[in-house]
């Protein structure tokens, strides 16, 4: 939703079509899918179990990239890789940074880590994944600049379809993050760029690990 | 998942740090933290609905600041960066019963000297007081540094450098400084300021210098409220739109005085000398000609402050004249050189020039009849066997960078001659 369409409404109800965690079969079908788009699937009953499937998947002292992510932030997986010791947190440096006279190695670190955690907005039963974002800046590591790629996603995020993904990116993410950002960062959010990936083209590049719990949104 | 990123929200705070802006304590905390890459929220004592908002109530009695909230939630009341350190789980204590190489000071002497030592398999570790980076990690942009074209920032250079140093099984202990160096064996023990010891069989002294205090009254009552030695990452956002002065001819104020001239609506750069041709790399010197919001003034100095509760003016005193004159400041940098950093060294009787720095090479051969071998001191040898020296505490040092460095890296060559003498390498 681009500063063309207007300011979302902070308050605006969101559908609740939305926030429903989707069934078993729903899951194992969008699991199904991502593993035939080349994109490994995990199944976590619960986000401390995602939790323990990131800390397994990262290297011990590898430079790691947290995106910003509700998601993320709820179930600890931020807090591991910003505070545990076991990794580079990337983020970390980048708040060490001048923003004015160290931009260009601000952008450069944060185009290629070894590992980026993050989450999406959308998980489509095909095996699509929509991620929406204003500046755009975690779309390039997410599509190839990050040696290996871990998604946390939350159940409600599964939709039949890109379509229905698009509109719950409109209608349902966008209001909530808006409502947000201006609460934390006192600026409107927008949906400037939006990624899909429909096909990974590097087999165990992306993992997706698909939490049976209602997490960020 | 968050649709802003990096640009926007760098990283979640992991310590809330309650504090009145003129609290010398309270930059002394924001300080170590920001050298050392830990995200923190600082909030103002005088504003109540910011105290409310991660306290729970409107005021802080003010013997409690500053207060620090850390990631569990444990309140420290009149923290000190000790205590700070220690919540934050940053104090560690040694693995070894002894190392082959002590090195004092994280600096980009310490640091090299760590990842070549480590790298060729000697037990090695650092020892540094605050934060890993020395006098060069509080630099903005080192732009003539060999293989860096678009220039390096001096805590980048420092966090890749400490990445490999323990990458290669270096230690870092940090936030504890060291307070005394004792005789053991052929080797010698360190000890930090919390009374942890650590052998080694060879001591390396890279501690680098401090910056020099600026002779002025009343300067001392308003550090860390306008007035700062060095220029810390810390306090760059905070000049945004401000009046600073920085003080100093070399290439760190140079460099602070073009990051600062990015927030500030005006940085005077005041300089002792003549020109800056003597101290200051002409890069530098071209940058700061080029930016419309710096004033460089030469042949003037700093007379006195003027200050409330805070700095608002300093009154220099320019060329010939003996008037002082009003220069209107928010906040004042001070980087005039540095005195040698050789705190714990003199006990143990390491010769230094007048100055200060340590004395190393031929010049330690017999400065005070003390050198016990019938060779000569190694080049970079202190006048005691197996106590090294290198970058800018030593005397006769070149005050850059990359010459620290190098020095840190052909110092444990010499290491290695000085193991093989005792036995053991």
């Amino acid at each position: 939703m681009t500063e063309q369409q207007g300011v979302a409404n902070p308050d605006a109800a969101v559908s609740p079509e939305f926030a429903e965690l989707a069934s078993d079969e729903r899951i194992a079908k969008a699991a199904a899918a991502l593993d035939r788009n080349g994109i490994r699937p995990l199944l976590a009953a619960t986000g401390a179990d995602a939790r323990g499937l990131v800390d397994s998947l990262l290297t011990g002292g590898a430079e790691v990239y947290n995106n910003t992510s509700q998601t993320l932030e709820a179930i600890g997986v931020a807090g591991d890789i910003e505070r545990s010791g076991r990794y580079q947190p990337l983020r970390l440096r980048l708040y060490r940074m001048d923003r004015e006279m160290q931009r260009r190695e601000m952008r450069t670190l944060a185009a290629s880590p070894d590992y980026v955690v993050g989450s999406v907005h959308a998980l489509t039963e095909g095996g699509s994944l929509l991620i929406a974002s204003a500046s755009g800046s975690q779309l390039g590591p997410l599509v190839s600049g990050a040696g290996r790629v871990i998604l946390v996603i939350g159940a409600q995020k599964i939709v039949p379809d890109v379509a229905t993904g698009m509109r719950r990116i409109y209608e349902y993410c966008y209001p909530l993050e808006d409502a947000r950002a201006r609460r934390a960062y006192g600026v409107p959010s927008g949906v400037n760029n939006i990624l899909i990936i429909n096909k990974a083209v590097t087999p165990g590049r992306i993992t997706a690990i698909i939490v049976n719990e209602h997490l960020g949104f | 998942m968050s649709m802003f990123d990096y640009d926007t929200r760098p990283v979640t705070p992991g310590v809330v740090l309650v504090g009145t802006p003129a609290s010398r304590g309270g930059f002394a905390i924001r300080d170590f933290l920001s050298r050392n890459g830990y995200p923190f929220e600082w909030v103002d004592a005088g504003r109540p609905d910011a105290v409310r908002a991660v306290l729970g109530v409107a005021k802080v009695e003010p013997s409690a600041l500053p207060l620090c909230i850390l990631p569990d939630g444990s309140r420290l009341a009149s923290a000190t960066v000790e205590q700070v350190a220690s919540g934050l789980g940053m104090v560690a204590a040694p693995s070894r019963p002894e190392y082959d190489l002590t090195i004092v000071g994280a600096g980009p002497a310490g640091l090299a000297a760590a990842v070549n030592a480590a790298s060729e398999g000697l037990r090695t570790v650092v020892v540094e007081a605050v934060a890993p980076g020395g006098q060069a990690g509080t630099t903005s942009m080192i732009e003539n540094y060999l293989g860096f074209p678009n220039g390096i920032s001096g805590s980048e250079l420092a966090t890749r450098a400490t990445v490999q140093a323990r990458r290669f099984g270096a230690e870092l202990l940090l936030a504890r400084p060291l307070v005394d160096v004792s005789a053991d064996g052929p080797g010698y023990v360190a000890k930090l300021s919390d009374g942890t010891l650590i052998r080694g069989r060879a001591v390396l002294f890279a501690s680098g210098v401090e910056w020099r205090r600026l002779d002025v009254p009343g300067i001392d009552d308003l550090l860390g409220a306008g007035v700062y030695y060095g220029a810390g990452p810390s306090e760059a956002l905070a000049c945004t739109d401000s009046q600073v002065v920085v003080v100093g001819g070399g290439n760190s104020a140079g460099q602070a005085v073009a990051r600062f001239s990015r927030y500030a609506k005006q940085v005077t750069l005041l300089v002792r000398g003549h020109d800056l041709g003597a101290s200051m790399s002409q890069y530098l010197i071209d940058q700061l000609s080029a930016i419309p919001n710096v004033d460089v003034r030469v042949r003037t100095q700093v007379a006195s402050l003027e200050a409330d509760d805070r700095l608002r003016a300093v009154m220099v005193r320019s060329g010939d004249s003996t008037e002082p004159a009003p220069l209107p400041a928010n906040a004042l940098f001070i980087c005039i050189g540095g005195t040698p950093r050789t705190d714990g060294a003199a006990g143990i009787g390491l010769a230094t020039s007048p100055a200060g720095y340590l004395v190393t090479g031929s010049d330690a051969a017999d400065p005070g009849g003390s050198w016990p071998l019938p060779r000569e001191p190694l080049p970079l040898e202190t006048n005691l066997p197996g106590v090294f020296a290198a970058g800018d505490v030593r005397c006769g040092s070149v005050k850059r960078c990359s010459a620290a460095i190098g020095e840190g890296s052909m110092a444990v060559a010499l290491v290695h001659r000085r193991l093989a003498e005792v036995g053991g390498d």
